[in-house]
């Protein structure tokens, strides 16, 4: 009886730690939460000539960490988290040309900045700052593109559920603890197969005609004016490569000058003495590739019929002045003419144009401006920009800094009416003479929501020429509109060659799990263990008495004995 | 790491099943036989349990308490009284006391009761990557069940195989029987009613089992 109530009292004492226990787990419990999935673009992986640039692996498995870290630390197996508005440049740059590894790195880039939207900048505080991200950004990619970085890297937005992730990793590193599942430790996984080479890219060139008015019996074939844009973008993130104002700007003011064109050419009494060919070109930032195949495609006599070529590049973020870039000595009587006639009408449009002279050295495969590929045939050519010097290889060729919201409206509308305006001068043999063909109010007036609608349409739409596809969609939508406005439609297909190769797998999915340590784990087993024996201590004690729990941790002695 | 965490949640489930055969005089009468029955009729009481919720309850499209679908389905539940009536009265045991009887179904019931509901989910679950509380809540959960069951086997022994009951106590016994057969809608009501989130359950859950376990033992002895 003695026993039986020393067993209750037992009883009734495991029974309260117990449930002290149980009330501990469950204090624990809110803290789990489940897994998170977000798109990541990855950095651009690619060879040029042979050498290995961009992101070498694609696949990620590592824990998340944050900086800053104390110097030394094994970064190894560790993925960073970087938001843009806070990247440190030096340290990246530091990892990158000391060849160090990291486990990943992974990219948060501002929600807005690639947001693709119309909306204004409301608050006048978030422009320069805007303005910062935008340095920052471009010298970020610049150091990425033209690094060889041995592991992954991706971009991301930022989002609510990425910031959590963000903030738990930032405090629990400011703590210096492990991590494990209560204080968050998070695994950061892309499952994602070997990067492949793409194996031929392709380069869709698409041009249009509107012929001009043959005279009677005129057998000599007019001349032609061309209005050229390239189309494709580069960038660290190739779906993130849209490329607002390099060069969607430049394709925006084409379609708008072709449908402008078009008014003009499809009554008899305006139509004009001059053949307009509208060229969207591909392979820009490969030394305009796409270029110099759909020239090298023209037979010599209609080449020796273009009068001169238009080339637009980057017109969308001016304010004051254009240039003109040349590569014959502005002296020649055609550059000559070619740029009177733009600056006589951006001085009536109230901002100047400036003209720059850059020889072509022929044994340089660098080309850096579109007109160069005209001009190296001996096609008198300019380009149209606002920017001063010539771009580097890769620069410039609409990344991930070139978004929607540093693209003005205001001045594609002005460069679509120099443009024009100019043209339409020339054509009609109004040299000199202050008529605006395009005025505003006319029926031939410059349409600023087409150019906001295509501006709009662009930014949306990621335009890497290697992973463009033959049939994609964008390049059929800009087929269309070119046939909406010009007569005789034609796409050319070519192979992109020179000394590019890229690999593929430009997006993924980000697999984010919050994960217990190893130590959480062996102590959960520490205490069921302990659970467990206590169990079966009670349940022996209760059922069979505390004599019989004695006796089975003796009785392997001594049948040991009766063996023996 | 993550099958350790099975491993883990495994223990938690399945172990105290074990522990309480080999602790427990169950083992010495090598009751097993008498389980592995229980067991077998839990499965084909599951099986018309399950015909019967496809045939009478609706697929809930919101998580509202619904009493009418609630009631339904505690009337459904009570078809496992009636398989652990079957189990304890009409299946031919080897000879053994009443009071082994009880426990080895109860057991074995539980047994079946986790393997079914929990051991796929476990295995799909727990070996993930992403750390969740859900599976070791799982397991305690599956604790309570087994001390739920055994009491309700308990009670059904004193009920239906005890001849002498002592009068004052038949109604405390049909009421806690009740209680106990109703718990999983008990439970629903908690989860959906009040919102409790399922820590809480799970604790209430724990704590109505070991409540239950002092009221049985002061009852019977």
């Amino acid at each position: 009886m003695a026993t039986r109530k020393e067993g209750q009292v037992e009883v009734l004492q495991t029974l309260y730690s117990m449930l002290a226990l149980v009330f501990v787990l469950v204090a624990c419990v809110e803290l789990g939460d489940a897994a998170t999935v977000v798109d990541v673009y990855r950095l651009i992986q690619y060879d040029l000539a042979g050498v290995p640039f961009g992101s070498r692996l694609a696949a990620l498995n590592h824990h998340a960490g944050s900086l800053p870290f104390t110097p030394g630390t094994d970064l190894s197996r560790t993925v960073i988290i970087m938001p843009i508005r806070e990247v440190n440049i030096t340290f990246l740059r530091e990892y990158t040309t000391n060849k160090k590894h990291l486990g990943g790195l992974l990219l948060l880039l501002p929600r807005a900045s690639s947001d693709g939207s119309t909306e204004e900048t409301k608050d006048a505080d978030e422009v320069p700052v805007v303005g910062l991200f935008r340095n920052v950004l471009a010298e970020l990619e610049q150091l990425l593109v033209h690094a060889t970085v041995p592991y992954p890297v991706y971009f991301a937005f930022e989002d609510p559920s990425l910031d959590a992730v963000l903030a738990d990793v930032k405090k629990n590193d400011a703590l210096g603890q492990p991590a494990t599942a209560t204080t968050g430790g998070y695994k950061f996984v892309v499952p994602s197969p070997e990067p492949k080479k793409i194996s031929s890219p392709m380069m869709t060139n698409i041009q249009g005609w509107l012929p001009g008015l043959k005279g009677e019996g005129d057998s000599n074939q007019l001349p032609t004016i061309a209005i050229v844009a390239s189309y494709d973008t580069f960038g660290a993130a190739p779906a993130l490569s849209v490329g607002s104002d390099s060069n969607g700007s430049g394709i925006v003011t084409l379609l708008e000058i072709a449908r402008l064109f078009t008014r003009l050419y499809s009554n008899p009494k305006t139509r004009g003495r001059y053949n307009l060919l509208f060229g969207l070109t591909s392979g820009g930032p490969y030394n305009y590739n796409g270029t110099l195949k759909w020239l090298r495609s023209f037979d010599q006599r209609l080449r020796e019929s273009i009068d001169y070529a238009i080339c637009l590049n980057s017109i969308g973020s001016w304010s004051d002045d254009l240039w003109l870039h040349v590569s014959k000595p502005p002296e020649n009587a055609y550059i000559k003419q070619v740029y009177e006639s733009l600056s006589n009408v951006a001085e009536e449009l109230g901002f100047r144009i400036n003209i720059k002279h850059k020889k072509i050295n022929i044994s340089n495969p660098r080309v850096a401006w579109e007109h160069e590929q005209f001009s190296r045939l001996r096609v008198t050519a300019a380009t149209l920009s606002e920017l001063s010097s010539a771009p580097e290889l890769l620069e410039n060729a609409g990344g991930l800094a070139d978004s929607r919201r540093f693209v003005d409206e205001s001045a594609v509308v002005r460069s679509v009416k120099l443009v024009a305006e100019s043209l339409a001068r020339h054509i009609y043999g109004q040299q000199g003479k202050n008529i605006q063909v395009f005025a505003d109010g006319s029926s031939l007036a410059v349409n600023p929501s087409y150019i906001r609608l295509w501006l709009d349409l662009l930014s949306r739409t990621p335009r890497v020429a290697p992973f463009l596809s033959k049939n994609d969609p964008f390049v059929s939508a800009l087929k269309k509109e070119l046939a909406e406005h010009t007569v005789e439609v034609s796409v050319q297909h070519e192979v992109l060659d020179g000394m590019f190769t890229f690999y593929d797998l430009t997006k993924a999915k980000l697999n984010i799990y919050q994960v217990a340590s190893v130590t959480f784990d062996l102590l959960l087993l520490l205490v069921l263990g302990s659970y467990l024996i206590l169990l079966f201590s009670f349940l022996v004690i209760t059922t069979r008495g505390l004599d019989d729990l004695i006796s089975i941790f003796r009785r392997p002695p001594s049948r040991k004995v009766k063996t023996a | 790491m993550t099958i350790f965490h099975f491993f883990n949640c495994a223990i938690l489930t399945f172990g105290p099943h074990a522990v309480y055969y080999s602790a427990t005089p169950l083992s010495e009468y090598d009751t097993l036989g008498t389980s592995v029955k229980a067991a077998v009729v839990y499965l084909g009481t599951a099986l018309i349990k399950l015909v019967c919720i496809a045939t009478f309850l609706k697929v809930p499209e919101n998580d509202n308490f619904d009493p009418y679908q609630e009631l339904l389905k505690a009337l459904i539940g009570f078809i496992d009284v009636a398989g652990l009536y079957f189990a304890l009265t009409q299946l031919t045991h080897r000879n053994i006391s009443q009071n082994h009887k009880f426990q080895a179904v109860g057991l074995g019931w539980a047994f079946a009761d986790s393997v079914l509901h929990r051991l796929a989910p476990l295995w799909v679950g727990a070996r993930g990557l992403e750390f969740t509380w859900e599976y070791i809540l799982q397991g305690l959960e599956a604790n309570a069940n087994l001390v739920l069951t055994v009491s309700l086997a308990a009670l059904g022994s004193l009920m239906w195989l005890r001849k002498n009951k002592p009068r004052t106590l038949i109604p405390i016994i049909y009421l806690c029987a009740g209680i106990l057969a109703t718990m999983p809608s008990i439970t629903s009501y908690l989860r959906r009613s009040l919102g409790w989130q399922p820590p809480k359950v799970v604790g209430f859950e724990l704590f109505s089992s070991l409540e239950d376990l002092l009221t049985l033992r002061c009852s019977s002895g």
